[in-house]
């Protein structure tokens, strides 16, 4: 990760107040956050901090009560509805905690869909595309079953595979490996390095210290600011247990 | 208490639905109350006042009597004749507004003391707005005429017009001024020819010494309609049969109705329309119930969870049945009752609405047991219906209602036990799976594993929709079922429509026992040659034939019979023609009434003689509520009179359009001379303006519907369907592009109803509304066939149900994405 870094995705004093009623609770509070091309970052903090909110935030995906957020220089927040719609088909990808993939959809549809709404390529492609996608990421067995039919880890790494059939410039992942077991967790943990190490921008959000091992750079939310950062050199399997100390090391510093 | 307070929280929480419900259940109370309280208020109160004005069982028109005393006295020495008397009257063509009559028009004199009758006791009159009665005259006019409210739908007849009167040849004709309306419940209605018209005894006894004076140049005749009370225990046909033999009455009798035939011409629009709003009502009620159903079945899907946890605290799944009955029965009972209070304001409403067609300002009356009976049978019926639904309730144990099995069971908050069925050991196995298997279809062409068409890349948006349909099918057939009935009952009027035609053609058809494009009766002395001419210098003749409509009794029953010189002319549908001498045709009806079939012998008497006929064959005319007879020119000279005015000329044109123009050049040669009709008649427009206010009316009832039940089933869907609506969302599909999905799934479903419902209404229109037109004696009903009368009402259902859902799925944008956030 040598050289200047090109900004991928920046926030501006971003913003976010929730009503609950006559009160307002501002979640988030001015961040200007800066997110690099090819980098997989990563956001930690503690429950209820802001995390996920900062994400959908950045990811266009939830309005922002105040601030600014640019995608390679272009001001996004002010995107109306269908601009937004076409960027999160052509330029971002999701994987959420939950999978949320379309229950009455096979996983390879589920992947199809998202590539047909992106319009990038031709039909055909499009397939081609995500059998390859699904070979990747070891779903290919499971291909025509329904999200149902699968294991979690299945439905992960389908999800995955959703998110990165439009060649996104940034992919957003919320908690990814929230809702999975072990096993589970060390293969999507895997895919996503694996796609770093191939260019792929990341941004994820986590609060489990192997995953946030991953990233190349770490922030810390708490109280809706982001406290402190951490930089890492790129992810290498042999460094593991090295970057997960330095991480937990990190973190204890910031009472985590 | 306990009770009391599920229910109360389950109102409030499902107060959409069970409003919608409530909305569904007040217009089927409110359609059903309205169709029984002009019914039977129309019924009783046109027998009510025919009894009360002093109109007898029978009534025989009788024109040029020499010595009325004698008459009545003649009739009343028959057995079986209580009282009779007489109601003079003046017959005459008229004409008004450049609309000539199509047949002729009675002067009664409104007079104070008649023999036994008093007219204005009998006739109450209307304010000119119509909406209600209006004091008597003092006086009529010498220059003034009261006529009938429906004078003002068949002539556009409105105080101040003129009407003439062709009195006499030479131009005596009289002109009176039309002062106001008056009911007549005797010849009121526009489905009646004959128009009675009120004018002052000074005016009668004017016309009467002219009518004198003209001797042969009068052209109107002086008349009576003869009111006959029958005694007690005599049938009203068994003295019609008496009297038709009485020498001096058949003398001079034109026509003898009894009150029972008079009473249902008076109805008869009325009744059919009863009858078309009856059939509607049920429709809607059947879509009302399955909207209830689908509604309670997504209520106990909603309301899984909470059902179990009240389960483990004790209640019963009867109980909880119960609870959820009473939030639609209250629902139902609400919408039910308030129906019913409001039928009363809009049948009133239509009463006045309908003055113009029937002549008669209905009153309306509460029929109590009916209405009851509606009102029990709308509660039975939707408590029936809920305890279908509800049933299931009791047969999960609470702890499988906690672990969703089986019914309710839900990912993400979508149910999917519609897609599994029970597999043995394997437990609940995907549907679709089992459809591969069976069918082994190919993946490629099969949605790659799911049993259902493949999501194609083009049509992306469609192929979507479908899938949601194909996977959600329980939640999208009320749509299909409600778009189905809509359709079916859209179609049956709309080919009705279709069949009456722009023009009524096709009800003129049904009255008119043969085809014709203009018909001319010679009244005077002008030879039929030279009117031909005039015929001729305007269009060719393509082809021609005569046609009289005498009074002849068959087996002492008067009827009237269509005398035609081409028999073969006749619309016969069953046996042949009557192309010889002693051969007839009857209708139906008459066939019926008689107890004759094809093949058996009548005997018919004319004012010649009377001999046997053989019935050849049976045909349609609806004429005399379809009750007459068919004869050759030939068979009716055996027992008849010729008379050169008895007949009627029809002739077909080699262009049609030229008939206004050839009737006003005919008028203006002959005047009163010459009657000049199209196949049509003025009461025509009433009617069909009737039947397109009915469409327009069943419309926007159907909108309503379709607005309620598109708002229910889609509110529920797009409320379990949040998370996968976010999940399109991030994968960047617009918000417009997920509208039009949502909508095209309404679309699709309401696209398989309005199959359904128009191949319903292709095979079983002609069945039920046959059995409808029957009752004013049309049996030959064969609906339009159209591409419009077809496609149109599938069309326009389907459309609203896609508008509808296009506007509901508005919410979509409204959507919040944070559904999907983990935190």
């Amino acid at each position: 990760m040598g050289g200047v870094k090109n900004v991928i995705l920046q926030g501006e004093k971003i913003t976010r107040i929730f009503c609950q009623g006559k009160v307002e609770i501002k979640v988030l509070d001015e961040i200007d956050i800066k997110i690099f091309e090819k980098d997989f970052t990563v956001i930690m903090g503690p429950s209820g901090a802001g995390k996920s909110t900062l994400l959908y935030m950045l990811g266009g995906m939830d309005h922002i009560s105040e601030g600014h957020v640019f995608y390679r220089d272009k001001e996004i927040s002010s995107f109306a509805e269908s601009r937004m719609g076409r960027l999160r088909a052509e330029e971002f990808g999701f994987v959420f905690q939950q999978t949320h993939l379309v229950s009455n959809l096979t996983l390879l549809e589920n992947i199809l869909v998202a590539g047909y709404v992106s319009k990038k390529d031709s039909a055909e492609k499009v397939r081609e595309r995500a059998e390859n996608l699904l070979r990747q990421m070891d779903v290919e067995e499971a291909k025509n079953r329904l999200p149902y039919q699968v294991s979690g880890g299945e439905a992960q790494r389908a999800a995955i595979a959703r998110a990165m059939i439009g060649t996104p410039g940034l992919l957003f992942a919320d908690e990814p490996t929230g809702a999975l077991n072990q096993a589970n967790t060390r293969e999507v943990l895997n895919l996503l390095s694996d796609l770093n190490r191939k260019g792929q921008s990341i941004l994820m959000v986590t609060h489990d210290l192997r995953a946030a091992a991953r990233g190349n750079r770490i922030l810390y939310l708490e109280d809706g600011k982001i406290c402190d950062e951490l930089a890492l050199k790129p992810y290498n399997e042999m460094e593991e247990k090295q970057r997960e100390r330095d991480v937990s090391q990190w973190l204890s510093g910031l009472r985590w | 208490m306990e009770n009391l307070m599920i229910i109360r929280a389950g109102m409030k929480r499902h107060k959409g639905s069970l409003f919608g419900i409530a909305i569904l259940m007040f217009l089927t109370a409110l359609f059903l109350n309205v169709v029984l309280m002009t019914a039977f208020s129309g019924n009783s109160y046109i027998r009510e006042e025919m009894e009360r004005a002093g109109f007898g069982d029978l009534t025989a028109w009788t024109a040029d009597v020499p010595d009325m005393e004698f008459l009545l006295e003649s009739i009343r020495e028959q057995e079986g004749v209580e009282d009779a008397k007489v109601q003079r009257l003046i017959f005459s063509e008229y004409e008004a507004n450049g609309v000539e009559s199509d047949s002729e028009g009675q002067m009664i004199p409104w007079i104070s003391a008649e023999i036994g009758i008093s007219t204005r006791s009998r006739y109450h009159f209307f304010e000119n707005s119509l909406s209600e009665y209006a004091k008597a005259p003092k006086e009529i006019g010498e220059q003034e005429v009261y006529v009938s409210p429906s004078m003002k739908s068949m002539m556009d007849l409105e105080p101040g017009d003129i009407i003439t009167f062709p009195i006499a040849r030479g131009g005596r004709n009289l002109s009176l001024t039309v002062a106001g309306y008056y009911e007549d419940p005797f010849m009121g209605s526009s489905m009646i020819g004959m128009k009675g018209f009120l004018v002052s005894e000074k005016t009668y006894e004017k016309i009467l010494s002219v009518i004198e004076d003209s001797g042969m140049d009068a052209l109107a005749r002086n008349g009576s309609m003869i009111h006959i009370e029958t005694a007690e225990g005599i049938t009203v046909s068994e003295m019609n049969r008496v009297l038709t033999t009485n020498k001096p009455l058949s003398m001079y009798t034109e026509f003898i109705h009894s009150a029972e035939t008079i009473a249902g011409f008076m109805v008869i629009l009325q009744n059919a329309f009863s009858a078309l709003f009856a059939a509607f009502a049920v429709v809607l009620l059947g879509a009302a119930l399955v909207v209830m159903g689908h509604s309670i079945s997504g209520l106990v899907e909603q309301e899984w969870k909470n059902f179990g946890i009240l389960k483990t605290i004790g209640f019963t799944g009867k109980q909880l049945a119960g609870q959820v009955m009473m939030q639609y029965m209250a629902a139902v009972g609400s919408g039910v009752m308030l129906g019913m209070l409001l039928a009363v304001l809009i049948s009133g409403q239509i009463s006045r609405m309908m003055v113009t067609t029937t002549g008669v300002l209905l009153p309306i009356r509460f029929p109590l047991l009916p209405c009851m009976g509606v009102l029990i049978i709308l509660l039975l019926l939707s408590a029936g219906f809920c305890v279908l639904c509800l049933g299931r309730l009791g047969r999960i144990s609470p702890m499988a209602v906690i672990r969703r099995e089986c019914e309710g069971q839900t990912e993400c908050g979508r149910n999917l036990c519609g897609n599994k069925r029970w597999n043995g050991k394997r437990g609940f196995i995907q549907r679709a799976d089992a459809r591969m298997r069976r069918k082994k279809v190919s993946a490629k062409h099969m949605g790659y594993g799911t049993g259902f068409p493949a999501i194609r890349a083009k049509g992306l948006t469609f192929h979507l929709a479908l899938r949601q349909v194909l996977t959600g099918r329980k939640r999208y057939i009320s749509a299909c079922l409600v778009a189905g009935m809509l359709v079916f009952f859209a179609s049956l009027t709309g080919r009705i429509n279709d069949w009456l035609g722009v023009d009524g053609k096709g009800m003129m058809d049904a009255f008119n026992p043969a085809d014709l494009d203009l018909g001319v009766q010679v009244l005077g002395k002008i030879p039929a040659q030279e009117m031909e001419q005039v015929v001729l210098s305007y269009t060719d003749i393509t082809d021609s034939y005569m046609l009289a409509m005498p009074s002849v009794s068959v087996n002492g029953t008067n009827y009237t019979a269509n005398v035609i010189t081409e028999p073969e002319r006749f619309h016969i549908s069953a046996g042949k023609t009557c192309r010889e001498k002693n051969e007839v045709v009857l209708t139906e009806m008459l066939a019926a009434d008689l107890g004759a079939e094809a093949g058996e012998l009548v005997t018919i008497r004319g004012n010649k003689g009377s001999r046997e006929f053989r019935i050849s064959g049976i045909y349609h005319c609806a004429n005399d509520m379809g009750a007459n007879l068919g004869m050759s020119r030939e068979g009716y000279l055996s027992i008849g009179e010729d008379d050169s005015r008895l007949w009627c000329y029809h002739y077909f044109l080699s262009d049609p359009s030229r008939k206004q123009a050839l009737t006003e050049k005919l008028e203006q040669v002959y005047g009163g001379d010459v009657y000049v009709h199209e196949n049509s008649w003025p009461g025509l427009l009433g009617i069909i303006s009737a039947m397109h206010l009915l469409i327009f009316f069943l419309y926007g009832v159907s909108v309503i519907f379709v607005c309620i039940v598109t708002g229910m089933a889609g509110a529920r869907i797009l409320d379990t369907e949040r998370k996968d609506i976010g999940i399109y969302k991030s994968i960047g599909c617009s918000v417009e592009m997920l509208r039009l999905s949502f909508a095209l799934r309404f679309g699709l479903v309401s696209a398989v109803g309005a199959v359904i419902g128009t191949l319903a209404a292709v095979g079983f229109t002609d069945v039920i509304v046959s059995s409808v037109m029957q009752l004013a004696g049309i049996s030959n009903f064969a609906s339009g066939n159209t591409p419009g009368s077809i496609l149109f009402p599938g069309l326009t259902v389907t459309f609203l149900f896609l508008g509808f859902a296009w506007l509901l799925a508005g919410r979509i944008r409204k959507g919040d994405m944070n559904v999907l956030t983990a935190e």
